[in-house]
């Protein structure tokens, strides 16, 4: 790997994760404070994410593999937070009844 | 609704670890076939009684040690059991003067001094047997090793450690030795300085 | 008081002094790098590191005891079996501390022989106490395993979380049988202690902190048992689903079979996962609780612990994981940047909230605030930020310089030392790590005094 495409590579990997966890954080208050502004930002950050997820598909040295498992990534990320914060609600709710 | 029941979380957790357990297990098994002396990935320690090459193979598409023709240390040839001797000092050396902890093994220790992975096989070492007057590389090593006060070359020092001549004899063995394992290609480009810049 | 949280009192206390001992050897390691003569020939950067990483553990692992030893006695609904020997292996276990520090500075290393590695300094990373100390360690961890277990056989009372631990607990003292041997193959000696690095930091220990914050949630926020221990067991499937073959990320250099950039990548890769469920679990606590608690030192630490492992260990793991980026980044500062976040986010800040949960209970505090937890609060964590951050400069100048343009050599590593960005980074990270231990005092100060004015008042006023 050349030296600039290190740097790119690694600085675009740890924005990946960084953009998921932002979206994660947003949908989230989001969903707390029912409020348009956090889901539209939320919405926006996932964007993000999934274009630096096409940019290391697009712009890194990275086996063909590898690119595969950013993409499957991307796909988990996106459901990770609405399908935690349905569990979250499924399971406290069913303390509060129970 | 099951997925609510603690017991269903509790079995998946009991079950994935124990797959995963198993598995590593499995790997570790094979793994250490491989990393043993003589394993496809760790020569034999009478590898030091040979000459050390690094070299680019196209098919892995990374560097790895080419071992071949003799090039004894320190102008003696050892035998099988002299050699694993002369390693066992030389690790004994490495772990009482806690070189991990300023240096690296394979990338592994401290990042205040160099990595020692491919020490044996630093360009480098030429010009040290001018500056220590030694006739051979593993000469130049024994001396730096047991007086690298007397040989500054940047603004961090190594300490003397108090090294006998077969201490130091020892250490330059187990670097031959650690040379000539297959790392995948660490550290990369090793010796090729980018010409453009 | 239980006895057993007597006991948990001291084992803090001694925790949050060997975080000040590692504060000091830490600023003193990262002053050899820009003062290179400092000290020189008297004490050596190696001595001022193997101080600073092993007090690193030790206090993790006598917070992490506290913490068990403060929570257990509750859960069990009686004193701890076998206290009475817990308590006379505290006060070895510190004595051994000291003396293993003091031969280390004193003395620093022998001969090339069993006796040097018995008595002075076994030379590995994170285990170079002399075997004579690992031998203690292990009674140490043995009695506390007898402690647990004895306990919950004499109750026949074993809660899930309960559970969780005492299974827990066996791999954490077997792995640890690998402070002892000095193999001569470096390959099969490095297989072997990542089995004990790995599986403790990013497996058995990410258990245990489990068990710790499920009872530290149900003291803050009045979460259900049922709650805490459903997500436990996610918490423990998911960690160890990718943390176990995880540890192939630590096999790609080492003189392992190909295989493993494969499989240590591909694991490596998927371990940030759960930890964004972390954090969104954290982010619904506090906001159901519209960040309301009694104790918002302890909430607030709990927070940072949830973001602080997201970004220091999945966010700077994930960037430098992959086999093809970890070619060149491996042993650089890259990794000491991640080292640094990862163990704070992961570890310390859950021990920082416990500690301030066991306060708020010692002093019978209704509400726990005020503004130096605060000050506190923020040194510490800009303080790592700042140290993480230069190390992450630090690490990418190294990376490119000596790896990527330099050739890996020994000429390459002294240009990458001497980069500009790398000088820099490392007086960077030096300033933010007076924050840091400015930060430390303020927390000091804070255990001390924190409550204690209002306990004083409302004595005043009971007096009245």
């Amino acid at each position: 790997m050349t030296e600039i495409g290190l740097l790119q590579s690694a600085l675009l990997l740890g924005l990946y994760v960084a953009l998921a966890g932002g979206y994660g954080f947003a949908y989230t208050l989001a969903r707390i404070h029912n409020a348009i502004a956090l889901h539209r930002t939320s919405f926006v950050l996932y964007g993000l994410h999934g274009l630096t997820a096409i940019a290391i598909v697009v712009w890194t040295p990275l086996q063909i593999g590898w690119k595969g498992l950013i993409i499957a990534s991307s796909v988990a990320f996106l459901a990770i937070p609405p399908v935690t914060w349905r569990f979250l609600q499924l399971t406290h709710e069913t303390e509060v009844q129970g | 609704m099951h997925l609510d029941d603690p017991a269903f979380w509790r079995a998946g957790a009991i079950s994935t670890v124990a797959v995963m357990s198993v598995a590593l297990i499995m790997l570790t098994v094979n793994s250490l076939a491989a990393i043993r002396p003589g394993g496809s990935h760790v020569p034999h320690y009478t590898v030091i009684n040979e000459h050390i090459d690094y070299k680019f193979d196209a098919d892995r598409g990374e560097d790895v040690p080419v071992i071949g023709g003799s090039e004894p240390l320190f102008g003696k040839t050892v035998d099988a059991a002299q050699a694993k001797a002369l390693i066992g000092k030389g690790k004994m050396v490495i772990q009482s003067r806690a070189c991990i902890d300023c240096h690296t093994f394979f990338g592994n220790g401290a990042y205040y001094a160099p990595d020692l992975t491919k020490a044996w096989l630093d360009p480098g070492w030429k010009t040290w047997e001018a500056i220590t007057g030694a006739k051979t590389k593993e000469e130049a090593m024994v001396r730096f090793l047991m007086f690298p006060e007397k040989y500054r070359i940047s603004e961090r020092r190594m300490p003397n450690l108090g090294l006998t001549r077969q201490e130091a004899e020892a250490t330059v063995a187990y670097l031959k030795w650690m040379s000539a394992v297959d790392t995948n290609g660490f550290p990369p480009n090793f010796g090729h300085m980018q010409a453009k810049r | 008081m239980y006895r057993s949280q007597q006991l948990a009192l001291k084992y803090l206390t001694a925790a949050i002094a060997l975080f000040g001992i590692m504060t000091i050897a830490g600023l003193m390691s990262a002053y050899y790098y820009i003062n290179p003569n400092f000290l020189f020939g008297i004490l050596n950067f190696n001595i001022a590191k193997i101080l600073h990483i092993d007090t690193m553990i030790i206090w993790l692992l006598m917070g992490f005891m506290g913490a068990i030893y403060w929570f257990l006695p509750e859960e069990f609904g009686r004193d701890l079996v076998g206290i009475k020997l817990a308590e006379i292996l505290f006060y070895v276990f510190c004595a051994a501390v000291a003396v293993v520090a003091v031969v280390f500075i004193v003395v620093q290393h022998g001969g090339s022989n069993e006796m040097a590695l018995w008595f002075i300094n076994q030379g590995r990373k994170y285990v170079e106490a002399p075997r004579w100390a690992a031998v203690g360690v292990v009674v140490v961890m043995a009695v506390f395993a007898y402690n647990v277990l004895g306990t919950a056989y004499a109750t026949r009372k074993i809660s899930g979380i309960t559970a969780v631990l005492m299974i827990d607990l066996v791999p954490l003292l077997v792995l640890y049988l690998d402070a002892f041997p000095a193999l001569s193959n470096m390959s099969a000696d490095l297989f072997w202690w990542w089995w004990l690095v790995h599986l403790w930091v990013e497996a058995t220990w990410e258990v245990l902190i489990g068990c710790i914050m499920a009872w530290t949630l149900m003291q803050l926020l009045g979460t259900s048992r049922r709650i805490v221990e459903l997500w436990l067991y996610i918490e423990v499937a998911l960690v160890l689903g990718t943390g176990i073959l995880g540890l192939g990320h630590h096999y790609f250099w080492i003189g392992t079979p190909g295989y493993w950039l494969t499989i240590g990548g591909l694991f490596s890769a998927l371990e940030p996962l759960p930890l964004l469920g972390m954090v969104i679990h954290a982010i619904y606590d506090a906001g159901t609780h519209h960040m309301k608690t009694t104790n918002r030192p302890a909430f607030y630490w709990m927070l940072a612990e949830a973001f602080g492992n997201f970004l220091g260990g999945g966010v700077w793991g994930f960037m430098f994981t992959l086999p093809q980026v970890n070619l060149y980044a491996h042993g650089t500062q890259w990794t000491v940047s991640h080292g640094h976040f990862a163990f704070w986010g992961a570890y310390a800040c859950a021990v920082l909230s416990v500690m301030y949960l066991v306060i708020q209970k010692l002093r019978g505090l209704a509400q726990v605030d005020g503004r130096l937890w605060k000050w506190s609060f923020a040194a510490l964590n800009i303080g790592v930020l700042g140290m993480v951050g230069a190390l992450l400069v630090a690490g990418f100048a190294q990376a490119f310089v000596e790896r990527a343009i330099g050739g890996s050599t020994h000429e390459a590593y002294l240009m990458g030392q001497a980069n500009p960005w790398f000088v820099e980074s490392m007086i960077t990270r030096f300033i933010f790590g007076i924050m840091f231990a400015a930060g430390y005092v303020a927390l000091v100060w804070d255990f001390l005094t924190i409550g204690k004015r209002r306990l004083v008042l409302a004595a005043a006023e009971a007096a009245e």
